[in-house]
């Protein structure tokens, strides 16, 4: 048998980046802000995005994509709250999106009438941090009882991610967790990273959320 | 375990290398791996080599070689062409 070795260079994230990229292309065409949001289990983000929706749902347009593995639960939540949701076509146990499905999600989006898109990744700190979506940025959501370690035993996840949302604060009085420990270990994995502190469920800290989201979308048209 | 996702694009592209050489079988693959790709490197050899199992890979080695950064590249694939020696 003649076997010949063949030397290649060939990134094995290049097929999903090519995709990643031409979603990005259509948002930015269309002007649609899109930031997917990542985070470990149950720190919040369908809380968050609950809470968004609630008081910015119509006001800013706002569509979501998510990708809930096994259950129907978020995507069922964030209907009671928006019809404006898509959900991704994720098989059973898959650990992340990829841009493959978030080509297809947008198609079923209107984008002339979506300033604002949330992709809700799969709750993981790990996986989706390797998977460009076409996003705008990536934001992490992490919360008070995770431990302020969680930035430097997560690093590629916070290093991608452009802000973050520091969850659960209404539990601070009741726990050992260091706010400034927390920022200043996300801050030496990524020292650009913006925080936003809040609590979903008391809102403490939502209006400053609610401000950075409007200033991150086009105006709105005159219908 | 995005590792075996990432396995699963490898696979796929030393199919199409060797579609594209024409070969009939794939002996051995190297994939070059950065310390800050994202891989657990144990994971990503297991997945790699479970797919290995399968046509057109039969008996195919993985070969996991250092790199710098994030990079994460396949970097060859053996390809047998199924003809005699010459």
């Amino acid at each position: 048998m003649a076997v010949r070795i063949i030397e290649l260079r060939e990134r094995v994230m290049a097929r999903n980046d090519q995709l990643a990229a031409d979603v990005r292309q259509v948002l930015t065409d269309a002007e649609v802000t899109a930031f997917n949001l990542v985070s470990s289990p149950g720190a919040g983000k369908t809380a968050l995005l609950e809470r968004t929706l609630e008081t910015l749902g119509e006001e800013l347009d706002i569509a979501v994509v998510t990708g809930d593995v096994q259950t129907q639960n978020d995507a069922d939540r964030l209907a009671r709250r928006t019809d404006r949701l898509v959900q991704a076509v994720v098989t059973g146990g898959a650990c992340h999106l990829d841009a493959s499905q978030i080509t297809e999600a947008v198609k079923a989006i209107d984008l002339d009438h979506t300033r604002l898109l949330f992709i809700e990744n799969v709750g993981n700190l790990v996986c989706p941090a390797a998977w460009d979506l076409g996003e705008a940025a990536k934001i992490v959501v992490f919360s008070v009882t995770e431990g302020e370690d969680k930035p430097l035993k997560y690093p590629a996840v916070f290093s991608r991610s452009r802000y973050a949302v520091l969850n659960k604060v209404d539990l601070l009085p009741h726990l050992e967790f260091d706010v400034p420990t927390a920022i200043a270990n996300a801050h030496r994995v990524n020292p650009e990273l913006r925080f936003f502190l809040t609590s979903a469920v008391t809102g403490e800290g939502l209006a400053e959320w609610f401000d950075f989201l409007r200033s991150q979308v086009r105006p709105a048209a005159i219908w | 375990m995005h590792e075996f996702s990432l396995a699963q694009e490898v696979c796929r592209l030393a199919e199409e290398v060797l579609e594209r050489e024409q070969g009939v079988a794939v002996r051995g693959i190297g994939v070059a791996v950065g310390p800050e790709a994202g891989v657990e490197l144990e994971s990503f050899r297991f997945c790699l080599e479970a797919l290995l199992l399968d046509p057109p890979f039969t008996g195919a080695r993985a070969e996991l070689l250092p790199a710098p950064g994030d990079t994460l590249r396949l970097t060859f694939v053996e390809v047998d062409d199924g003809r005699p020696d010459h």
